[in-house]
């Protein structure tokens, strides 16, 4: 829909701007934007509270089980929030705030949702691997020079190109 | 001197707040909250994401470079990962497969879901799960791969043995190219209605 | 056994400095109040005014949620008392002085007048159902027929239809008293310095409104109610800055202990809480969209109705909190 195309801002426009919002945040906060940590978080807050014990004793959890604050209270839970709230303002200026399933005509919304799901599993496994997603291990990597962060992103494309054709029929 | 908030404060996580509102409100208006438009680049039909992307990146190193050079920032009080090869590699493929199948990345999944799109919500739902799973299998399976392969901090000048600036700038030059060379291939290539 | 000597009466084991006797129930119990109290105060206001029509959904089908929130509301406040068996001998006695005896006599009498109000609209309310929830729909239905079932019970409902608008008085200052005590009742506590100020009973009341304000806003369906209530929210929000504002400033220029009690929310462990999930998740970011709904923009009247009534449930939480830590600080 051509209508809807122009809405979206200029790519480089974007680029620019997200970029200065990355070095401001690393500049105020002394790091970069992220996404995957907050989920973890989340997760370790359900934990922590809902099986203290088990928490304690494991590997993972344990250092958050001791912890004085909760898990909650962690720079990326609140940077979600005012993505929440920064995502809903842009969708409202575009006109683009409704409830739907989007994907390819030759899909349907079940489909789609089932792959959703598992892509969402790959990524949440892939996130705590890689010490952050696209944009926290990826997009902040890359603006300090981080060879961390232009090889998690070379690997995320580089997979994503190499497979693409086998998931063509789900997109195009 | 940066960071100007300590971190871990509840100054900091104010910021937090209102950084991200910045950062979902950007990824929403470029086009992030509709995973057609981002997996497009893996088809040739839309470029966005490699275009914000490489740009973002390079004004973010870019100005932060200045900043030190200015004296502003000091890149030892920054967080710069920490790089362990073999994980970062093995987590790559993991991301890169969510990413083809899912269509979105954790960012994004939470820009889309919050204006609407039920796949993006289902998708938030798998990183869950999946997480959740990690965080279970953890001393099995992970645990101990995780932390091989350091390479300590390590930036991409170093690697090279070319000064920080040369990189950065080494860096654009191939973003400059990369964006003319999309833009060819999109010309060629049928459009795509989302 | 160990003698002490209490010379302050500061120095009590689990009192000082952190009690935490009040969890969820208490904060819930007041959010609920102060929504029921914002919903009967619209639908009196509105009928009074003779605008029945013009504003349906505030004064036949909203007030329907009052009772619900208020049995509710009720039932956290009993889980919350120790001794179960006896809250009815809050009803033995009278006390002018002590909020809770208010609150207690006010919810006795508010809480009848609140269940007769939507039985006067029950026809109003089955259109409201009919297509959005067959279940409710089927309750109010039987209700009724209950009602029409016995010449007794329409008489009794005559009876109030005639006198509506003498209902409509006492509820418009019962719930003005009802919403203020939901803020009184905290700043009855003189030990809470958090609390112990004048703005608690007029900032909760226009925070119960406005919660209030958004759920009527949510539910109506038709365009002219909805940019009303809009439009009363983003001046309930203006309000509710400037209170808050107040608050802090009043508390900054107070005692050593007011100020410390302001300090747990300018740098100290409430900060982020208060500042991201009150005033800027339910204060400042749906005065944002219903701007922008104003505007011309299109936006779902339910994300910021969400948010505001999420921020004023979340307000009630961190004002509890933050105000059982707060303390008068002998050393």
């Amino acid at each position: 829909m051509s209508d809807t195309q122009n809405k979206y801002m200029n790519p480089y426009l974007a680029g620019v701007l997200l970029g200065l919002i990355i070095m401001a945040s690393f500049i105020i906060t002394g790091q970069g934007t992220g996404a995957s940590g907050a989920f973890k978080d989340i997760i370790a807050a359900g934990v922590v509270k809902f099986a203290p014990a088990f928490a304690e004793s494991s590997a993972f959890f344990g250092k958050y089980a001791g912890a004085e604050h909760s898990p909650l209270k962690a720079w990326l839970v609140f940077e979600i929030i005012g993505v929440i709230a920064g995502a809903i303002i842009s969708g409202a200026l575009a006109g683009r705030l409704n409830l739907k399933v989007e994907h390819s005509p030759k899909i349907t919304s079940k489909t789609r949702i089932v792959m959703a799901i598992i892509g969402g599993i790959f990524f949440g496994i892939g996130s705590q691997l890689g010490r952050g997603c696209t944009s926290g291990a990826g997009l902040s990597g890359m603006a300090v020079m981080s060879v961390s962060g232009f090889l998690v992103v070379g690997v995320i494309f580089g997979v994503g190109y190499s497979l693409a054709w086998a998931f063509k029929k789900y997109w195009v | 001197m940066s960071p100007l908030i300590t971190p871990g404060s509840e100054f900091d996580l104010l910021w937090a707040f209102i950084i991200g509102i910045g950062f979902g409100f950007i990824l929403e208006a470029a086009g992030f909250s509709t995973s057609r438009k981002i997996v497009g680049l893996f088809y040739g039909y839309d470029f966005t994401v490699i275009k914000v992307f490489f740009t973002a990146a390079v004004t973010a190193s870019t100005g932060i470079l200045l900043f030190n050079h200015l004296g502003y920032v000091d890149y030892g009080s920054i967080y710069v990962p920490t790089t362990f090869l073999w994980p970062t590699v093995v987590g790559g493929i993991f991301m890169g497969l969510g990413f083809l199948i899912g269509g979105f990345c954790p960012g994004t999944s939470v820009c889309a879901a919050a204006i609407g799109k039920l796949d993006a919500l289902a998708f938030v739902g798998g990183i869950f799960g999946g997480i959740f799973f990690y965080t279970m299998s953890f001393e099995t399976l992970w645990m101990e791969f995780r932390t091989t392969s350091n390479l300590g901090v390590l930036q991409l000048s170093d690697v090279f043995g070319l000064p920080l600036g040369v990189m950065i700038l080494i860096f654009s030059v191939f973003s400059i190219i990369t964006f003319v060379v999309v833009s060819k291939i999109k010309q060629n290539i049928k459009n795509v209605e989302y | 056994m160990k003698e002490r000597l209490f010379t302050s009466g500061r120095d009590m084991l689990n009192i000082d400095p952190v009690v935490n006797a009040w969890h969820w129930e208490i904060p819930a119990y007041l959010f609920l109040g102060g929504l029921a109290a914002g919903l009967v105060f619209f639908a009196s206001f509105y009928y009074l005014r003779g605008k029945e029509d013009q504003m349906p959904t505030a004064v036949k089908i909203a007030p329907f949620i009052a009772p619900i929130a208020i049995v509710l509301g009720l039932i956290f406040l009993l889980l919350d008392l120790k001794h179960k068996l006896y809250f009815w001998q809050l009803y033995t006695t009278i006390r002018l002085d002590s909020p809770m005896s208010w609150g207690a006599w006010t919810l006795g009498v508010v809480m009848p007048l609140s269940v007769i109000w939507p039985l006067l609209y029950l026809d109003d309310l089955k259109k409201y159902f009919w297509n959005r929830n067959i279940v409710i729909y089927e309750i109010i239905d039987w209700l009724e027929k209950l009602i029409n079932d016995f010449d007794f019970t329409k008489t009794i409902m005559g009876w109030f239809k005639e006198n509506q608008k003498a209902i409509a008085w006492a509820n418009i200052i019962l719930s003005v008293i009802l919403g203020v005590y939901t803020g009184i009742l905290l700043s009855a506590f003189n030990a809470r310095p958090l609390w112990n100020t004048a703005i608690l009973g007029p900032l909760f009341l226009t925070s119960g409104i406005s919660t209030a304000a958004a759920t009527i806003m949510w539910m109506a369906y038709d365009h002219y109610e909805k940019v009303r209530f809009s439009r009363i929210d983003l001046w309930l929000i203006a309000v509710e800055l400037f209170l808050i504002t107040h608050m802090f400033m009043g508390l900054s220029s107070g005692t050593s202990a007011s100020m410390d009690a302001a300090a747990l929310f300018l740098g100290g462990p409430y900060t982020v809480v208060f500042w991201v999930g009150v005033v800027g998740m339910g204060l400042l970011f749906p005065a944002v969209l219903e701007s922008m709904e104003l505007l011309g923009y299109k936006v779902p009247i339910a994300i910021p109705a969400f948010f505001i009534i999420l921020g004023g449930a979340i307000f009630r939480f961190v004002m509890v909190d933050a105000g059982q830590f707060s303390k008068y600080f002998f050393q």
